[in-house]
């Protein structure tokens, strides 16, 4: 297992070094200029050159990325051009909210789309299929920025029965749970989606198999038929989805804390990237790839566990 | 025990149906929810709005301006005198003032702010406002004199400016690169607490405050025991926080929305007209293909102002006609009635009469010059919008208008270009004089003078107006070079945008003040109703 781990970490290396080179280069190639965002609006050409020259953006882009990189190598991801807070602080501070509005997400999200798979599986080609599937199809389909909208429309504005803007405290308080819920519940619904479909078909494909067929002639429930010989098998592709999707979800993630006013590192992104904050754009995007590849390595090491044979090849 | 899935279904609706009790608001804190955030809190570097709204409530200004915008009242000084040649300022500050950490202002205080403003280390943007300083110096603990080496008439309402704030002196420089970021010390009716950028600036009530302006009915301490200013970028959502009361204040209400918060019975709409924030286009007078002031004058005639107010916004901005608002200090109401008004035919025979003709495409071009002005826009849906209708008004009159939009932040740097022939800009003032430094003196080029609008005519009247050490002088000066530019149809004025302050009816009504584009100003009368 400790092998498995460790390769997987080695083949992290050259992806998250492929990323910071693209996103580098992105960042260059952008329209903006980082020297005209810190001298501001009204500063004169030759204060703008004088800036420019002092961070050294007039060396060439190698040179300049070399430098970035023997910065990083140190911990040292610069200062924000906009707040001029040290962008591991800036960091540091929206991480915890993203953590705690995915958290928030996948702990119902989870149990809702394998259980709404499941019983879509049982009781196939029945009027609950056609309704959980088109649900998941409906999921899967709606952009999140609608979703998004419905939500605040119908439970915040029509009802009134929670917040739509910022961020209340942490996870563990009433007001913070009260503020994550929309958000949650709005990325929850497109993750449902995928979840279920896979659910379903996998518990199909599982179902059919002989070691099912001899659970039900030994005399087992149903239920245990389902859940103990059927589903156990069948998560495994769920799993995997699960892990992939995780990933989309920062994505998502974007658009929701932007239109909830949720102060993550998708909002935070956003915003460094509409004001030129390059160093602040270059952290965001370090912390995403991060972010993406722990949860793949998470999602192939509990594959390796739940499937030996994955471990063994 | 077992736990039944009935069970799991009661334990979850019932936790549901707790989250979803609205948690009991506090009485006296409110939550304003504003479009952008500042990029600093420090006066002297930011000339964000964002940072002018909070720095008003956490710092005070030498002195004050009433919501009128044209009388100045007392702020940190009680009184002032003015040397009869116009150079030295002397400020007689209030007794008893202390900065929130309890420690008492002194004028050593005042003077160290002060003189940071100017300072050119501090490199900032706006050291121009506070005039040709020789020196500012504390007489004694509560008296300072304010020397220049030139009369300056706009100084006192400079100062009332968020840059003239004063803040104590220990503390910024204990702070150094952090001081606006991760605390500030000022002796304004609230104090600093938390600022998340891009998410919310956190302040709460100086209990110790009692010497606000005289012409706030509460001269402290604020009714309102805790501010938390919450940045929602997306303008319908904080449409509906405000109706749904997650919000309880907002300026940043988009024109659609200003009707449908008028019908909600629990919203109250206050409006202000003396807002002084104009949108205008302006021409860069020395590119060829608008130098000819025919052609500037046409294009002013083409645009349909009334139009653009009523269709873009609903008629909630009020049409301009002029460069600053006609209700701004020292405007020259000669130009009154000669002010250029919507005409198309005029425009035309104009073009027709100056020699520009139409070609097969209905662009009109002279000397193998096409009317093909290429502006330069900020991208965002109001710019884009008044470009596209001043566009459409254009080809009305054979001009057809090129558009660019660019993002805020790339925006600036190519507007200090050369690289276009008009720009559409926007900006604040307190009177003629300071919208007039700023963008017609020829030192200004090529930013904020875009217009490349250089005039030694012009010049020495703005340095007329600025030295003039009466009030007749002044006017006449600033009026003259309104004349000037007007006739030379330097801009098209597009609409001035008038304050609207969106607030639960829970609140007492709210008196817009307009300095600067803060609505809230100290916040000191903000409250419940009883």
């Amino acid at each position: 297992m400790l092998e498995t781990i460790l390769n997987r970490l080695l083949l992290s290396i050259p992806v998250l070094l492929g990323v910071l080179i693209l996103g580098f280069v992105l960042v260059q190639v952008a329209p903006g200029d980082p020297a005209r965002v810190l001298a501001g609006p009204a500063a004169p050409p030759e204060i703008v050159a004088q800036i420019r020259e002092r961070m050294g953006l007039d060396d060439p882009m190698v040179v300049q990325f070399m430098r970035y990189m023997g910065r990083l190598m140190q911990g040292d991801l610069g200062r924000s051009l906009i707040s001029n807070r040290e962008v591991v602080v800036e960091l540091g501070a929206a991480i915890g909210p993203t953590l705690e509005l995915m958290l928030a997400c996948l702990i119902w999200s989870i149990p809702a789309g394998i259980s709404l798979g499941t019983l879509a599986a049982v009781w196939r080609g029945s009027l609950v299929d056609r309704a959980i599937m088109a649900f998941s199809v409906a999921g899967v389909s709606l952009p999140i920025f609608f979703i998004c909208l419905v939500l605040i429309q119908l439970v915040g504005v029509k009802w009134q029965l929670l917040p739509f803007i910022g961020r209340g405290g942490p996870l563990w308080t009433v007001d913070g749970l009260r503020h994550i819920a929309l958000p949650a519940l709005s990325l929850g619904l497109i993750f449902i989606g995928p979840v279920a479909r896979m659910t379903r078909s996998s518990v199909l494909e599982v179902l059919r198999l002989d070691h099912v067929r001899t659970a039900r002639a030994k005399g087992l429930t149903e239920r245990a038929v389902i859940v103990r010989h059927g589903l156990r098998n069948a998560l495994i592709p769920v799993i995997t989805l699960i892990g992939l999707q995780a990933g989309y979800l920062l994505g998502g993630a974007v658009v929701t804390e932007t239109i909830f006013s949720y102060p993550g590192i998708g909002r935070l992104a956003v915003g460094a990237i509409l004001s030129s904050d390059f160093p602040l754009t270059q952290g965001a995007i370090l912390v995403l790839a991060l972010a993406f590849i722990l949860v793949n390595l998470v999602v192939d090491v509990l594959y390796a566990l739940l499937d030996p044979r994955v471990q063994k090849k | 025990m077992t736990r039944t899935p009935k069970h799991s279904v009661r334990l979850v609706l019932a936790a549901s149906t707790a989250l979803m009790l609205p948690a009991l608001a506090a009485a006296q804190e409110v939550t304003i929810v504003r479009e952008v955030d500042s990029n600093n809190y420090d006066p002297h570097r930011s000339t964000a709005r964002a940072a002018a709204e909070v720095l008003f409530m956490l710092g005070d200004t030498l002195v004050s301006l009433e919501p009128d915008m044209q009388t100045l009242s007392d702020g940190l000084a009680h009184s002032w005198e003015v040397s009869d040649d116009g150079l030295i300022y002397t400020f007689h500050l209030k007794e008893g003032v202390t900065f929130c950490d309890g420690k008492p202002l002194t004028a050593d205080d005042v003077v160290w702010s002060l003189s940071r403003w100017v300072d050119p280390e501090t490199s900032s943007p706006v050291a121009w406002r506070a005039g040709d300083v020789v020196e500012i110096r504390a007489v004694d603990d509560l008296t300072v004199e304010y020397e220049l080496s030139a009369p300056f008439s706009e100084l006192l309402y400079q100062l009332t400016q968020s840059f003239g704030t004063i803040f104590d002196r220990d503390s910024a420089e204990a702070l150094g690169e952090d001081f606006g970021i991760n605390g500030f010390n000022g002796t304004g009716p609230f104090c600093w607490v938390d600022w998340a950028p891009r998410d919310r600036m956190v302040i709460e009530r100086n209990p110790n405050y009692t010497w606000g302006p005289s012409f706030h009915d509460n001269q402290g301490p604020a009714h309102l025991e805790r501010i938390t200013w919450q940045i929602v970028p997306e303008e319908s959502t904080r449409t509906v926080a405000l109706i749904t009361g997650q919000s309880q204040i907002t300026q940043y209400v988009p024109a659609i929305a200003i009707e449908q918060l008028r019908a909600t019975p629990t919203v109250e709409v206050v409006q202000s007209d003396e807002a002084f924030w104009t949108y205008f286009m302006g021409f860069k007078v020395d590119k060829d293909v608008v130098a000819d002031p025919v052609v500037r004058q046409a294009m002013n005639l083409a645009v349909d102002q009334e139009a653009m107010a009523e269709d873009l916004f609903f008629g909630m901005v009020e049409p301009a006609f002029s460069y600053i608002s006609q209700a701004a200090l020292d405007w020259n109401p000669d130009l009154d009635d000669r002010l250029l008004r919507h005409d198309v035919d005029l425009a035309n025979r104009m073009l027709d009469e100056a020699g520009w003709e139409r070609g097969s495409d209905g662009v009109r071009a002279r000397d193998g010059l096409e009317l093909r002005p290429l502006a330069y826009v900020f991208a965002g849906s109001t710019w884009a919008k008044i470009a596209e209708a001043v566009q459409a008004d254009l080809l009305q009159i054979g001009v057809g208008m090129e558009i660019q939009a660019f993002d805020a932040t790339v925006a600036w740097s190519r507007l200090a270009t050369q690289e276009f022939d008009m720009f559409g800009m926007s900006f604040p003032y307190i009177s003629a004089g300071d919208a007039l430094n700023l963008y017609f003196r020829s030192e200004n080029t090529p930013t904020p003078n875009r217009m490349n609008w250089i005039d030694q005519m012009t010049d020495d009247l703005l340095q007329a107006g600025k030295t003039a050490t009466d009030d007749g002088t002044r006017a006449s000066s600033y009026g003259e070079v309104l004349e000037i530019v007007h006739d030379a149809a330097v801009w098209i004025p597009l609409y001035h945008e008038p304050m609207f302050i969106a607030h639960t009816t829970a609140m007492a009504p709210v008196v817009p003040h307009n300095i600067y584009g803060a609505g809230l100003y100290k916040g000191l009368d903000l409250r419940f109703n009883d």
